[in-house]
């Protein structure tokens, strides 16, 4: 088998978390002020379910989502809705990459810098994205520690500054603000599709969808506790914090004398961040592989990096339209391809273990 | 019916050479014998009490039944082809030839010039066996065996190079090494034809399958003890004629992390030190990147007083903080160099000139400062806490600072994500290079970052896949 579900767990536990902890927390703060966790909580709660729902599914079939959908409708319309699956990865991937280089630009250099330092990145991705999920699998084995400890480190230096007089008056936000930031957040929400595309290239044993819902929970309550802690730090100002987790940690009282140390345990986690970045664009791959049937993988690569390259160089200096774009509209792509198709995927004609 | 003479020509028609030695005696009868030998390889007391002593003395009119009875030596072997002759003779042995005969013997008389068993200088130990392996394969399969007394120990000669006829010896236990491994790593050497093996380095490469990757695929042990506790985990050993550093396959990153001392010293102590080896090597790969990243792109990971203090050690210096660098790891590069090849009191002479007049000189100068040498020596330091992996580190450092110098932190973070993306999958003899931490085993934990007590190695590490997975069992 190509991946385990010990490392999809890691996925959906460590992925899962440390893609909300740039501008989700600031987003969410603008949208629900002090609220924001019940905003969260919603989306979290809708995505737990449709995790469980293809984790689930996962232990009726041996089969992959493409051959389901293959012995449902037949090859050519399985190959299309891949084809529609590696758009939507494209599509969920710009915002996220937008949004690491001007993170990058912030946090690693004091002087803004060009765009082209930004750029090497892709010499990174053109490599991990051509590979299997073996591999994908395995750098989440090493990611999983990795994030963990640096968390530990800079929840370590925040957690003594937060304020629960930040969170009082709890839910005073009127309810149509709670779900228009539930909303318009749900296009950081494609962990159901992982399961989706990870179903019947792991072997499933009795309990693993539990683990995989679990885990995935387990990165939301992550997710949670960081922004409880932002927030609590922040107040009423978090939304004009922006890259949450190099703020969390500024009010250390230590930091005086020992420098900015959080920055090596960020510099560590910008690791991890890469790799939850690279899984959308190695999925995005894998889709296209499925719907074209060509398998050359180092020129597939080269090709689906290099159209986000140019999207990354478009929306350059659009990345405020974009987002408010993707907040507006993008819920709908997000929904039919993150929750509904997932939770269709229970119709398609499968042999039953 | 052979004579002697046609027998001597046969072999003399080859080897020309003049320290090819033909030493013709009679019996008492008249009847007439050649030892042929290499000078210098073969040992010449031996052939006279061995060979020349007993056949001199022979009363009766010796055929080669006769004469074989006759030899003192243990080691002898019948033979028929002249070429046979030639490569023995070439290995040390001697090729005795008898009047009429068309057979002769090879009798192991081999005593080439080495040294002696002593404590290997890359693996010194406190605790332990201070054996170490040297150039002479008889003498090396001959410490593992003092060690390893099973009938179960299999030892299997390939000949490597065409004009060095280098003995390959690979050694497994039978039963416990993974089914085909032995054979994969022999057709792996059968398949290189090269001149000449001086070395097991030259082995390493022909079965590392990836010779132009920065990492090694196989371990390498100078001491027998060691060797022989990876034999006995599954793995194949391969001892090379020649070479006192012996190979192990498969491989896996964290064996040059493990000392032979962890395993003799208590288990709290070894996790410690392994830690320590672990942290260190972070360190000295990593600190002399991070000092020019943050020098050129990122200032406030110096805290504050220690960037007051760097700041005054860099005001005037007529490089930038990457170039400086760049000239001090040269320096310290060179040194290092100069000092492994120069005698040893030359090499003390210039350890002073390297301290005194290059360090203390140049930092008075203006040219380096003093942070940037104290962070390269402590590099150098780190890095040399894992020897084994030296080759590897130093090379990252440099790759590392390159990096740094040229697109700062997240280049050193995109090169990491690199590193691991390349790591993860990289395998040796289908054993993952990452293991036991990607994919994670988590049996193998315990003798990895850590290292458990005896009793919580019960089996061997689950990622060699061996044939017999218990080797400990409490009654």
């Amino acid at each position: 088998m190509k991946i385990s579900v010990r490392q999809i767990c890691f996925i959906l536990l460590c992925y899962n978390a440390v893609s909300k902890m740039l501008l989700y927390p600031t987003v969410l703060s603008h949208y629900c002020g002090r609220d924001l966790l019940f905003a969260a909580l919603i989306d979290f709660g809708v995505q737990a379910v449709v995790v469980w729902a293809v984790s689930f599914l996962c232990s009726r079939t041996d089969k992959t989502f493409f051959q389901l959908l293959e012995g449902t409708f037949g090859n050519i319309f399985a190959r299309i809705i891949y084809g529609l699956f590696a758009l939507f990865f494209i599509a969920a991937t710009i915002v996220p990459l937008c949004e690491q280089k001007l993170y990058v630009h912030t946090i690693f250099y004091d002087t803004v810098p060009s765009l082209l330092i930004f750029l090497p990145f892709f010499f990174f991705s053109i490599y991990a994205a051509g590979k299997k999920f073996t591999n994908i699998g395995r750098s989440a084995d090493v990611c999983m520690p990795i994030f963990v400890l640096s968390l530990i480190f800079v929840f370590s230096m925040s957690v003594l500054e937060i304020k629960w007089s930040s969170f009082m008056p709890v839910l005073k936000t009127p309810v149509k603000d709670l779900f228009g930031g539930a909303l318009g957040t749900v296009f950081r929400f494609v962990e159901p599709c992982y399961v989706l595309m990870f179903m019947g290239h792991f072997k499933y044993k009795k309990g693993d969808a539990a683990k995989m819902t679990i885990s995935y929970i387990g990165g939301a309550l992550t997710v949670l506790l960081f922004l409880f802690t932002f927030y609590g730090i922040y107040g009423d100002i978090a939304q004009s914090r922006q890259f949450a987790v190099s703020k969390i940690s500024l009010f250390f009282p230590a930091i005086d004398t020992i420098g900015r140390i959080d920055f090596i345990a960020l510099y560590i986690l910008e690791i991890v961040m890469l790799f939850a970045l690279v899984l959308n664009i190695q999925l995005a791959l894998h889709c296209v592989m499925k719907c074209t049937g060509y398998q050359n993988r180092a020129v597939l690569s080269l090709a689906v990096n290099a159209a986000l390259i140019i999207l990354l160089l478009v929306f350059d200096h659009g990345f405020n339209n974009l987002h408010t774009f993707y907040a507006k509209w993008m819920w709908i792509a997000f929904a039919v391809f993150a929750n509904a198709i997932p939770v269709l995927a229970w119709t398609l004609r499968r042999k039953e273990r | 019916m052979v004579t002697l003479e046609k027998h001597i020509k046969s072999v003399k028609d080859v080897l020309t050479s003049e320290d090819i030695i033909v030493f013709e005696f009679e019996s008492s009868k008249g009847k007439k014998f050649a030892a042929i030998y290499a000078d210098g390889l073969a040992d010449k007391q031996l052939i006279g009490e061995l060979v020349a002593k007993p056949l001199k003395a022979a009363e009766n009119d010796a055929n080669a039944e006769d004469v074989k009875k006759l030899l003192a030596s243990p080691e002898v072997k019948d033979c028929k082809k002249a070429k046979d002759a030639i490569s023995e003779i070439s290995d040390g042995n001697v090729a005795l030839f008898i009047d009429g005969e068309s057979d002769f013997y090879i009798i192991g008389l081999k005593n080439p010039p080495g040294r002696t068993v002593a404590e290997p200088p890359t693996q010194v130990t406190l605790k332990g066996p201070r054996e170490g392996f040297t150039e002479d394969i008889k003498t090396n399969l001959g410490l593992v065996r003092k060690r390893l007394k099973s009938d179960k120990l299999k030892v299997k000669t390939v000949k490597c190079g065409e004009r060095s006829d280098t003995a390959v010896a690979l050694v497994y236990l039978d039963g416990v090494c993974a089914k085909g491994l032995p054979e994969r790593v022999e057709k792996q050497i059968a398949a290189h034809e090269i001149d000449l093996v001086p070395d097991s380095s030259y082995i390493s490469q022909f079965i590392s399958g990836k010779p132009r990757s920065v990492f090694k695929r196989n371990g390498t042990s100078e001491k027998p003890d060691i060797f022989c506790a990876k034999i006995s985990e599954g793995r194949v050993g391969l001892i090379v004629d020649g070479s006192p550093i012996a190979l192990t396959v498969p491989y896996m990153l964290v064996e040059d992390i493990q000392a032979a001392e962890d395993y003799y010293a208590l288990s709290y102590r070894s996790t410690i030190t392994r830690l320590l080896r672990i942290f260190a090597l972070i360190i000295g790969i990593f600190l002399p990147a991070i000092y020019v990243a943050a020098q050129l792109f990122k200032i406030q990971i110096i805290p504050f007083q220690l960037l007051l203090k760097v700041s005054s050690s860099v005001s005037g210096l007529p490089v930038s903080p990457s170039i400086e660098m760049f000239l001090t790891l040269f320096v310290l590069e060179v040194l290092n160099e100069a000092s492994v090849r120069m005698p040893k009191y030359v090499g003390l002479a210039m350890s002073v000139v390297g301290a005194l007049v290059l360090g203390d000189t140049a930092v008075k100068a203006g040219i380096i400062s003093t942070p940037a040498i104290i962070i390269i020596a402590f590099s150098a330091i780190c890095l040399y806490i894992t020897p084994d992996l030296v080759e590897t580190t130093t090379t990252l450092r440099w790759i590392y600072l390159i990096v740094a110098g040229s697109i700062g932190p997240f280049g050193i973070a995109l090169f990491t994500a690199f590193l691991i993306c390349y790591l993860v999958t990289e395998q040796s003899y289908g054993v993952p290079l990452m293991a036991p931490f990607a994919p994670v085993i988590k049996n193998d934990l315990y003798d990895s970052m850590v290292k458990a007590n005896l009793y919580a190695l019960k089996n061997r590490p689950s990622a060699l896949r061996s044939a017999q997975k218990v080797r400990l069992k409490t009654k």
